[in-house]
């Protein structure tokens, strides 16, 4: 069998739409916990803490590099944004090797990922 | 307890002799079955584990498995939780069996990972079995998510770019003496460090392949077995959790810590100590996932003094990855955990090829499996029959 098969999806973000909608702005766009009051980005629908329901709250979206990792699959990074209480993997654009600091940027195309480019360097 | 009464998987690699999943799940139950001295009408329920519809273009693939297999009229049931999906369904078939629903259950794992789909496709498709909306957006392969899940274990337990290249070596020989691998290699370091950078640290030659192949356990409960196989290894414990889906939410995102919640688990239920394990099948998704899933699973309370010592080899005192792992082995997703019990279970009969029989067998054999970055993980413990 030899078969081409076209897939288009309409998936609606559900809870997601403001953390979606961010990506696409160029604002991070975090979960506050209602019980502890730390913010997650990507945001938790329930908390570590355990608390759930959470309230949305705007980071600055300034973020420092922890881990990289390069090669033929792209540049990317676990880093955490100012503000936030844990890590997130992010897509970098026009990093030097030395730069340990990014910004939010507005994701472009299809996918809405979180992408960042250096805080002074050149839009991706 | 639930016995082990078959086991066999078929030769993992890229298929292109014209045979379809079909073949191979057949082949590799027949020849579990063939083992078992049991006949098609004994068995009560067949599990099938297969990760994705997108592999096989099969949606409900166990129904039609079931009718090439002769066992139209049983129970069928169809398993995926990731790369984990195989220990999954022997999980499944074993909890059936306990319950006393089923006295005899067929598992097989099957899945056409290396030849239904081209490569870019299919690390498409695996972008998107992480956390589809967080880190699958970003475009992040699974390549690059290990990684850096990779270093973070790295730059708290001291692990090198060495270690990795250790492992590969390992496991690359291992596969040379098991005819059925797809990546039967002797490698050198220098060769490893000249392979292409995928995502630092991990090189082409740290990653395992995407395979084709199927593989087969018949689960059965120790009163219904026949006389002949009477002694056949026992499942004594499973165990499994969960971690959260995209790696920044986890405290330590190198730490494979649903793992080593699964172990416990599955240690508690089988009455022994990690120490106690002396033969362990580790899912070695790249060479820094068995560092991780060793230092998870604390069958090595040092793995990296224990690796260089040999204490992961054939004659070791906790071989790993005889057959050789994912990396050596070969990885058909759906198959890759049935295929590492069968594995543990042949070992323990001292069925398995001759030039990876270890000389002295062990009372317990650990299979080790999960889904995502040790995002669904489930372990297996075996023993030998009087060992619990």
């Amino acid at each position: 069998m030899n078969l081409e098969l076209t897939l288009h999806y309409d998936l609606s973000p559900g809870w997601l739409a403001p953390y979606i909608g961010g990506l696409r702005a160029g604002r991070a766009m975090g979960a506050r916990c209602r019980t502890c009051a730390k913010v997650s980005f990507p945001p938790l629908r329930t908390c570590h803490c355990g608390g759930c329901g959470p309230t949305w709250a705007e980071l600055p979206g300034i973020a420092t590099l922890r881990y990289r990792s390069t090669g033929s699959d792209g540049d990317f990074a676990l880093v955490v944004f100012d503000g936030a209480a844990g890590l997130c993997v992010a897509r970098l654009y026009g990093f030097g090797p030395e730069d340990r600091l990014g910004i939010i940027t507005a994701a472009t195309g299809a996918r809405p990922g979180l992408c960042l480019r250096p805080v002074k360097g050149p839009a991706p | 307890m639930v016995a082990i009464s078959g086991a066999a998987l078929t030769a993992f690699g890229r298929r292109r002799d014209g045979s379809s999943f079909r073949d191979w799940a057949a082949q590799a139950f027949d020849g579990a079955l063939t083992m078992s001295g049991l006949e098609p009408s004994d068995i009560d329920l067949l599990i099938v584990a297969s990760e994705s519809d997108f592999f096989t273009l099969q949606l409900n693939p166990a129904s039609v498995i079931a009718g090439d297999l002769g066992l139209t009229g049983a129970a069928t049931l169809r398993v995926e939780g990731g790369g984990a999906s195989g220990q999954l369904a022997v999980h499944a078939g074993v909890a059936r069996i306990i319950a006393g629903l089923a006295r005899h259950v067929a598992v097989v794992g099957v899945d056409p990972s290396a030849s239904a789909l081209t490569r870019d496709t299919m690390r498409d498709l695996y972008g998107f079995s992480f956390d589809a909306w967080t880190d699958g957006m970003t475009g992040a392969t699974s390549s690059m998510l290990y990684a850096l899940s990779f270093q973070d274990f790295a730059a708290r337990h001291g692990a090198t770019e060495a270690d990795l290249d250790a492992v590969t070596i390992q496991n690359r020989q291992n596969a040379c003496a098991n005819p059925g691998a797809h990546l039967p290699r002797s490698h050198s370091a220098a060769e490893i460090a000249a392979a292409p950078m995928i995502a630092s640290p991990y090189r082409r030659l740290h990653c395992s392949p995407l395979s084709d192949g199927a593989a087969a356990v018949i689960l059965s409960q120790p009163g219904a077995l026949p006389q002949a196989r009477a002694a056949a290894p026992r499942i004594t414990g499973i165990g499994a959790s969960s971690d959260h889906a995209h790696l920044g939410a986890r405290p330590r995102p190198g730490d494979f810590s649903a793992k080593t919640r699964a172990m416990i688990r599955a240690l508690s239920m089988a009455g022994i100590a990690a120490r106690d394990i002396g033969l362990a099948e580790v899912y070695d998704a790249y060479a820094g996932a068995q560092l991780q899933g060793i230092a998870a699973l604390g069958i090595a309370p040092d793995w990296q003094r224990d690796m260089y010592a040999g204490g992961f080899g054939r004659d070791g005192r906790c071989p790993v990855n005889l057959s050789g792992g994912l990396m050596g082995q070969g990885a058909p997703v759906g198959a890759t955990g049935v295929g590492q019990t069968a594995t543990c279970a042949l070992l323990l009969e001292e069925r398995y090829h001759a030039g990876l029989q270890p000389r002295r067998i062990p009372e317990h054999a650990l299979a080790d499996t999960h889904g995502g970055i040790a995002t669904t993980c489930a372990v297996t413990i075996l023993s030998q029959r009087g060992g619990a």
